[in-house]
């Protein structure tokens, strides 16, 4: 199995153990992981591509998803910390409306 | 030596990523998650993508971790044992979902990957001793010329989180 195949898969896996994981974890900070999980995954496939191609495009792609990463983890935790100063408990479970 | 490397990372990478999704407690939790960018920042060298390397770690173990490890401690959320709980039938459609989807994603991949010419390191533009792929250079030509658009549109996304952050933080 050569390389670029390995890392592949790994990136295959890792993307549906970080799916499974927003469906079975019920904290949305562990779900915030999960999908950063599966964000790191996509990040892999796209550098071992962009390796097997021998150019820059993979990797400039890349960075525009730690972009993205970053500005979603700061709204997502501001969210959660919002929530959690209204009613001093976190589950997804409990957010039934969006109103404030 | 760096097939060794390549596997020990792989396999750290997988058990992290199970930790992350199992761990009862969520600051266990985001360091799994650590030990995971970390593994998969080694993949990244391995796969001599230099900057990619340096970018996920600073970026991703630096700060996005620091700021999930400290609202984790702020909020210091009771621990879920998720074995424990009744929610049987919620488990049971997860789990069966993320297995489908491995097998599917993985066996698609094996049978494009065995049918045809397996995918390797570009043996004249990236293992070539003398090139420039995965540099800061060849990194930084491509960004400023042929992606400067999008370059420019990640500055917006990091400007609308920040008016978003401090939004979400003003007291009512």
């Amino acid at each position: 199995m050569s390389d670029v195949t390995f890392t592949v898969l790994i990136s295959a896996l890792i993307f549906s153990i970080g799916a499974s994981g927003v469906l079975l974890r019920r904290n949305p900070l562990v779900q915030f992981m999960s999908i950063e999980l599966m964000l790191n995954a996509v990040n892999l496939a796209f550098i071992s591509f962009a390796g097997s191609q021998g150019n820059a495009e993979g990797q400039v792609f890349v960075l525009v998803v730690l972009t993205v990463a970053a500005a979603e983890a700061v709204i997502g935790l501001g969210i959660i910390v919002a929530m959690f100063r209204k009613r001093k408990r976190i589950d997804v479970d409990d957010i039934r409306s969006m109103n404030g | 030596m760096e097939q060794a490397v390549l596997v020990i990372a792989g396999v750290l990478a997988l058990g992290s990523a199970l930790g992350v999704v199992l761990m009862p407690d969520a600051v266990y939790s985001a360091l799994m998650l650590l030990l995971n960018l970390i593994s998969l920042a080694t993949l990244f060298l391995m796969l001599h993508a230099q900057f990619m390397f340096a970018a996920q770690l600073i970026i991703y173990a630096g700060a996005i971790l620091v700021l999930f490890l400290f609202v984790v401690t702020l909020l210091n959320p009771a621990g879920e044992h998720i074995f424990r709980d009744r929610k049987r039938l919620q488990q049971a459609g997860a789990i069966s979902l993320g297995l489908f989807m491995a097998c599917l994603l993985g066996g698609a991949l094996l049978v494009a990957f065995t049918s045809g010419k397996q995918p390797t390191l570009s043996p004249e533009k990236v293992t070539n001793p003398g090139s420039t792929y995965g540099t800061v250079e060849d990194f930084g030509k491509a960004l400023f010329t042929q992606f400067l658009l999008p370059f420019e549109l990640t500055a917006l996304v990091l400007l609308v989180a920040l008016i978003g952050a401090v939004v979400l933080g003003k007291r009512r």
